[in-house]
């Protein structure tokens, strides 16, 4: 009796395994409906995620800061002063201050290389199961978002327009192990190849055996046929430490992107390009250092009895 | 199995899902993150009986899948989810005493929600998605292992209660 039980279980394990092997066949071989339940799935969970996304923005980073509290001991007298005086203010406005000053940085930067944007709301982030690293955006097909469209932030790439439903986007994040671009290095305009690896970390090899790389290079992607899925000139990163070991045909090298895929607020996508190829003009200014005032006193002699 | 059970279970994991995607996914996690879900799912098939549970490993797999920011396959989910309550069900299950103390629940759902990412980045790279870097895969895996220990005394009762709501009178 107990046999016969064990075999029904076997049974339907097997029927329901080859079931889904037979999706993964499915999708593997690009049928629609497979793709269409996702995107489904995503127009359904839009609005629960922006929900979830303002209820929790003020607690989101609770973890990460708790890792921070013995460095910050020292500074908590001073904090409580402070907070003091905060508490008369609304517990959002951080927040909203915050997007407002990352929505201030990515409209400066489109509007220098002249970039035609949408800018939206990170409302949602993949999760430990996907293994991928996307944001989901409040802002979708209805708002000009297309697929392979650039994404950008303040201070430079985001990643590319994954998916797209009415109200909301998928962004492959640059981080993504996915995820390859075309970069030049600004001022040498040596071309490359950037891979995400995952967590923030990023790789590059150049293309020619000849291309020079050296330490605080800036690069820059390098733009795409009708500028899909790259816009030319945006910022990607910053070369860190150059890997020097032989054997290598060509440079490569470990790079630190400008933007904090971790803090993201508020985005924009690239629609259009208006004026082509930017060049190097948004590569970031290195801060000025500023003047150090000596001031010299000179003792006056005084009488003395 | 009761049949009628299955649309309870589908209902409680779609709630665990939506959590998952709209809340917890946002959180910023020091190490790696916490899949709530998969936790959940381990824990629950702990309290079932065989055929319930390769069902519901398929349903959870099924719902699993629904995930938008997932960059693998259509199924490969529920492939896994299905596998494991598989071998939960029988192997794990039958080794251990039929009242399961809260410790060893623990210690089989870390185990067991590690033991499924692992396998998901395994298959995942052998049906050619990149997964990233040894390193990387290891910190998720790491991160994600120890939350779910950490957290365990919030979602296990948690667990054990919504169970006991979807068993039929028959099964009770």
């Amino acid at each position: 009796m107990a046999n016969r039980g064990a075999n029904r279980t076997r049974l339907l394990w097997v029927s329901l395994l080859v079931t889904s092997l037979f999706l993964i066949t499915l999708d593997l071989r690009g049928v629609s409906v497979i793709s269409s339940i996702r995107t489904g799935t995503q127009s359904v969970l839009a609005p629960v995620q922006r929900i979830g996304s303002n209820v929790l923005s003020p607690f989101s980073n609770f973890f990460k800061d708790i890792t921070n509290l013995g460095r910050t001991n020292s500074k908590i007298d001073a904090l409580k002063a402070e907070n003091e005086r905060l508490k008369s203010e609304l517990i959002f406005n951080d927040n909203v201050l915050g997007e407002l000053e990352q929505l201030k940085g990515v409209l400066n930067l489109a509007g220098k290389a002249r970039y035609k944007v949408v800018s939206a709301r990170v409302i949602s982030k993949g999760g430990t199961g996907t293994f991928g690293e996307t944001v989901v955006l409040d802002a979708g097909s209805d708002s000009g978002i297309k697929r392979d469209m650039t994404v950008i932030a303040d201070a430079g790439l985001v990643g590319v327009v994954k998916s797209t439903t009415k109200s909301s986007s998928v962004v492959l994040l640059m981080s993504d192990p996915s995820f390859r671009i075309g970069v030049r290095v600004a001022g040498s305009q040596d071309m490359g190849i950037l891979s995400g690896e995952g967590e923030g970390k990023f790789s590059l090899r150049m293309l020619s055996a000849t291309g020079q790389l050296k330490a605080g290079d800036v690069l820059l992607s390098r733009g795409s046929s009708g500028d899909k899925p790259f816009v030319p000139g945006v910022p990607v990163g910053k070369v860190i430490t150059i890997d020097n070991s032989t054997g290598q045909l060509t440079k490569q090298g470990r790079v630190m992107g400008f933007v904090d895929l971790n803090a993201l607020g508020v985005v924009s996508v690239v629609i259009a390009s208006v004026d082509g190829n930017p060049g190097d003009a948004l590569v970031p200014q290195a801060p000025k250092p500023a003047p150090t005032v000596t001031i010299f006193v000179t003792p006056t002699p005084t009488a003395t009895e | 199995m009761t049949l009628n059970r299955l649309p309870a279970i589908a209902i409680v994991f779609l709630l665990f899902f939506i959590l998952q995607e709209s809340i917890l996914n946002k959180i910023d996690f020091f190490i790696g993150g916490f899949s709530l879900y998969l936790a959940f799912f381990m824990a629950w098939i702990m309290q079932d009986e065989r055929n319930s549970a390769v069902a519901t490993g398929f349903i959870a797999g099924l719902i699993a899948d629904l995930s938008p920011t997932l960059e693998a396959p259509f199924g490969l989910w529920t492939f896994i989810l299905t596998s494991m309550s598989y071998v939960l069900a029988t192997n794990v299950r039958a080794a251990l005493d039929s009242e399961i103390s809260p410790v060893v629940m623990s210690i089989v759902t870390v185990s067991g929600s590690s033991l499924a990412l692992f396998l998901f980045v395994l298959c995942g790279a052998i049906l050619g998605q990149d997964v990233g870097s040894s390193s990387y895969v290891v910190q998720e895996i790491f991160g994600n292992a120890m939350w779910t220990f950490l957290l365990s005394p919030l979602y296990v009762p948690i667990t054990v209660a919504l169970y006991r709501a979807t068993l039929t009178a028959r099964n009770r």
